[in-house]
């Protein structure tokens, strides 16, 4: 067993591997920057670091200072989490340079799966089905246009690096494909240094369906069924659930068949996700991209599987075989999971500052992973999730039931926060019915902002009238202070000799 | 049968009140304050909710009109009569304040219009509360002659004796011109617009048909010639809005009167910082220049320094800070602006603050890198003796706690006048790299050794030789802590620690002049 890990993360994604360290008797580290000093992975930790100024590119991106911290605090592996570093292979490679065991898969799996185009041939040569798109890069607009009308349209360009939405042009109507193949080309050249674009067919009913498979050190791999990451805002998750509900039994078997055989292809080791689109129509599904971390809403996993998928990464990260076999993962029950952002719930602006007050939600069935407490700050310039509430019911209604009575019990106060907006889904009826696809909140929530009216709740209304009774009231007299020097002269220079 | 006609109900009387306060709200009509709106300006009651806390504002004399029948002035009474007076809060603190009203008859000086101002510029002072004059004004009410003027200088007499008792602020919000500029004049800070505000004693028509000078408005009286050219504008504001907000942020640093303390407001900032980067602030070479403006936002609470006088002489530096949440004045020399030297605008400059920060319990830090007083025909001639006297005097009379710290050159007769022991100096510090001489060691060594240099078989080296022998002697601030002038030669890391435990140890300070009906300041 390891003695040490090191958490080269923040925020929620810290405190759950802190957490699993501490389950096992591993000692935890952890790391922080300028403005996250007093935040809660610091606190819960055994040890911690500091690492540089607040900017990522100073601090948790800084590979040689968490080299150092490693050696200094005895650490033998670092968890990476999700973001920053997690999918880096130089970081990968550097740890095994030092002796440092990385937990997650191995550079050249990263390498593999991080250039999104090079993934897309290695899939298609693994038999898994790949949206019809271009063999290659599209460099000139002849290309382009040769490609679309093969596939046919609508059709998007994507930046080969890109990544959150950045880079990405549909196409419906062939005269616009030269404009939107230079958007994306600069696009893919400001946000990521890189121009290189390709083209796929666009799916106009998609669904986001991913797999989570788990890979060992002695060429073991399995899945542990779907996620549906449908519901975004902004191209990023805000609502998943498991099971699906809208995937054919059948299908979910196919789907977990070929990711098995796809991560085995490339000799995957440790916890990753393949995210497939998902024809909602035709039944169809189209491999996008593998994931080579732990995601977000791996929970929801945990909850319906009863597998800790952090302590197993670890066990592998040790070269033991994986603890359980396909046979053994069964789906049980629903789940769901709701990210909680500091943002504003109808134009999404990122609303960073301190919290004042801040209430879990409690009860059976419940998980909140989050690192708010009162007085905590959400530093701006990071991720505006919070936390994520997690809820796992018998079925679907049960599961949706409960999120919505937790989300009511939910309050965080002295920012802005999205969970309007997550109870204003969860009681919609494309949601309910489940038929929802990853254009739900554009085109549905967000055209109609009024909407949150149906979850308005009358706390607001009497916050509001009460502090306009406040301001209203004279001031409290007892605290008035009753002399001054120039009061206290006067009064005795009016008096007569 | 004669019909009764029924007396007015309470009803009716409420009415007619509501009926009044709207015809004063309008007051010339809609069409002149939309005039009055094009250039960007605001009217008279829309400064006035700016400028004091929100709903705090009551006004007073809202009913008044004029009473004069001249040139048919009978037939045209406009309720309020051209400007809006009363009291509010601003951060809290009480003020009373007037806004004159472009809009009616021009903002133009009346008899009753007078009478406003001086009701309130009296329970002012009755009540040892800031007045706030917000000027929008043509001048004097013409058709009311000789009234008129004797309203003006009701108000001047009570500028006068308010001075020194509380806090006078006058903004030039628009024209500003012939008698009409003497009440600011006599206030203790005025405040402009830039483009839309101008102070002139006589207009460009009048200056044209007298000395033939071809003049516009902006370049005789506006803003930038007064914050720039004559020093008669202390705050230079964008706009109107920029201008109130400056006022409020002014009035922080002040107290309501004479007898009170400026108002101690909570800061973050550490009173024990110690800031590294003043070790190595001055120059090793003594003939470069640094920014002394830098060194004082180093030392202050949070950076935060408002200048007085930001554009004119700025070879010294005045303004308002705080130590540790209390309010102080700092007068500086600019080392890069004329090496800092004193001149004629400077010790007009400084003094004037320095007599503002002692009328009303500021206590004054200051810093000092001065080679002296500047040479020439120009500054002789224009009375450089009877001008720097006033800095002079400025200091020895002050009895608010002062403090001062040698950065570098103190020298000759500067040294005296820069706050120094001898002049009631509470607290003087200087850093290692003051040099107190009498002169810089080139003339000192001229002076001193001149036989001997005329003498010498290379006068060059000779003088080379001397001078470094000099300043080995006294450039340095040894001498004077010897002697005692000098309380303690600091590390300048430590200078923000120093003032704030200096000025918590003078905060009781008790001292005072002999009786006298005033001294007599060399004007």
């Amino acid at each position: 067993m390891f003695k040490k890990i090191l958490v080269a993360n923040r925020g929620e994604i810290a405190l759950r591997v802190i957490r699993a360290c501490r389950e096992l008797g591993i000692g935890s580290v952890a790391v922080y920057s300028d403005a996250d000093r007093n935040s809660l992975h610091v606190a819960l930790a055994d040890e911690a670091y500091h690492i540089g100024p607040t900017p990522s590119k100073e601090s948790y991106l800084n590979i040689a200072k968490i080299i150092d911290v490693c050696k200094k605090a005895g650490a033998e592996a670092v968890h990476p989490g999700y973001g920053f570093l997690s999918e880096n292979e130089d970081f990968a490679r550097a740890l095994k340079k030092e002796n440092l065991v990385f937990i997650g898969p191995t550079p050249e799996n990263i390498e593999a799966m991080g250039d999104k185009l090079n993934a897309r041939k290695i899939m298609q040569e693994a038999g898994v089905p790949i949206v019809p798109g271009s063999p290659g890069p599209v460099t000139t607009e002849e290309e382009a246009t040769k490609v679309a009308q093969k596939i046919g349209l609508p059709v998007i360009i994507k930046a080969s690096s890109g990544g959150g939405g950045k880079g990405m042009r549909i196409v419906h109507k062939i005269e616009d494909l030269p404009s939107a193949l230079r958007a994306a080309k600069s696009e893919g050249l400001n946000f990521f240094k890189d121009d290189t674009v390709y083209i796929e067919r666009y799916i106009g009913n998609p669904k986001h369906i991913e797999i989570q498979i788990f890979g060992d050190s002695q060429g073991n791999v399995v899945h542990l069924y779907e996620r549906e990451c449908s519901i975004q805002r902004r191209h990023q998750k805000v609502i998943e659930e498991s099971p699906s509900p809208s995937l054919p039994p059948e299908i979910r078997e196919k789907m977990g068949e070929i990711s098995v055989r796809a991560a085995k292809a490339i000799g995957y080791i440790g916890a990753g996700t393949f995210e497939f689109i998902f024809d909602n129509k035709t039944k169809d599904f189209f491999f996008m991209e593998m994931n080579t971390r732990l995601q977000v809403e791996h929970p929801i996993t945990e909850m319906v599987t009863g597998i800790d998928l952090v302590r197993e990464q670890i066990f592998v990260a040790l070269g033991r075989p994986l603890s359980f076999k396909q046979s053994e993962i069964k789906q049980t029950g629903h789940s769901i999971e709701c990210r909680i952002c500091a943002e504003d719930p109808v134009t999404f602006i990122p609303s960073p500052g301190t919290i004042r007050r801040c209430r879990n939600p409690q009860g059976p069935f419940i998980r909140v992973d989050g690192y708010a407490y009162p007085g905590s700050t959400v530093p701006m310039e990071y991720d505006p999730m919070i936390a994520k509430v997690i809820v796992w019911g018998d079925n679907r209604e049960v599961c949706i039931q409960r999120m919505k009575r937790a989300l009511l019990e939910t309050n965080m106060t002295g920012i802005k926060t999205n969970i309007v907006l997550l109870r204003t889904i969860l009681q919609h009826p494309t949601f309910i019915d489940g038929h929802y696809t990853t254009q739900f909140v554009e085109k549905e929530i967000s055209v109609n902002p009024d909407i949150f009216r149906f979850v308005l709740d009358e706390s607001f209304l009497i916050a509001a009238a009460i502090t306009a009774y406040n301001d209203r009231k004279s001031k409290d007299t007892s605290r008035l202070k009753i002399t001054t020097r120039w009061k206290d002269m006067a009064r005795l220079k009016g008096l007569r000799n | 049968m004669n019909e009764q006609i029924a007396p007015p109900s309470t009803a009716d009387k409420l009415k007619i009140l509501e009926l009044k306060n709207a015809e004063a709200l309008r007051g010339a009509g809609l069409d002149k304050i939309k005039k009055h709106k094009t250039a960007g300006r605001l009217t008279a009651r829309e400064r006035v909710e700016i400028l004091v806390d929100p709903g705090s504002f009551v006004e007073l004399d809202r009913l008044v009109t004029h009473r004069s029948t001249n040139f048919g002035m009978d037939k045209k009474k406009f309720l309020g009569d051209g400007v809006v007076t009363g009291f509010g809060t601003i951060n809290g603190k009480a003020v009373y304040l007037y806004s004159q009203d472009f809009s009616v008859f021009g903002g133009s000086m009346s008899r009753t219009q007078a009478n406003k101002i001086i009701k309130i510029m009296d329970l002012a002072v009755k009540n040892g509360i800031p007045i706030i004059g917000l000027n929008d004004s043509g001048g004097a009410r013409i058709q009311e002659g000789v009234e008129s003027l004797g309203g003006y200088a009701d108000i001047f007499l009570r500028n006068v004796t308010s001075s020194g008792v509380v806090p006078q602020i006058s903004a030039i919000m628009g024209p500003c011109a012939g008698g009409a500029v003497y009440s600011p004049s006599i206030t203790d800070f005025i405040f402009m617009v830039k483009n839309t505000s101008y102070m002139f004693v006589t207009g460009p028509d009048v200056v044209k048909t007298v000395t033939q000078e071809e003049v516009s408005m902006e370049e005789l009286g506006g803003a930038s010639t007064h914050s720039q050219k004559s020093g008669v504008c202390h705050f230079l504001a964008e706009d109107d809005k920029h201008c109130l907000l400056l006022i409020r942020e002014l009035l922080n640093f002040l107290p309501p009167n004479n007898v009170d303390d400026p108002p101690i407001l909570p800061t973050k900032d550490k009173s024990n910082r110690v800031d590294v980067e003043l070790n190595s602030i001055i120059p090793d070479s003594p003939k470069k220049p640094y920014d002394m403006i830098n060194l004082i936002k180093i030392v202050v609470d949070e950076g935060y320094f408002l200048e007085v006088h930001q554009h004119w002489a700025k070879n010294i530096i005045v303004g308002f800070a705080r130590f540790n949440g209390r309010s102080v004045g700092v007068v500086a020399n600019q080392p890069q602006v004329l090496a800092g030297c004193l001149n004629i605008q400077a010790s007009i400059k400084a003094a004037r603050f320095i007599r503002f920060c002692d009328a009303f319990n500021i206590p004054i830090v200051t810093f000092v890198d001065v080679p002296g007083f500047l040479p020439g025909t120009d500054q002789e001639w224009n009375g450089i003796i009877t001008h720097g006297a006033k800095l002079l005097y400025a200091y020895a009379e002050a009895t608010v706690p002062k403090i001062t710290i040698i950065t570098r050159k103190a020298y000759g007769g500067a040294y005296d006048v820069m706050s120094s022991k001898h002049l009631r100096g509470d607290i003087n510090f200087a850093y290692p790299t003051a040099e107190i001489a009498v002169m810089g060691a080139g003339g000192a060594v001229n002076i001193i050794f001149r036989s001997e240099i005329a003498g010498a078989k290379n006068t060059e080296t000779e003088r080379a030789n001397l001078t470094r022998a000099y300043e080995e002697q006294f450039n340095n601030p040894y001498i004077a802590a010897e002697l005692g002038y000098i309380d303690e030669v600091i590390e300048p890391a430590m200078t923000r620690s120093r003032i704030i435990q200096s000025l918590e140890m003078l905060k009781n300070k008790k001292d005072s002049n002999p009786p006298k009906k005033h001294g007599n300041i060399p004007l």
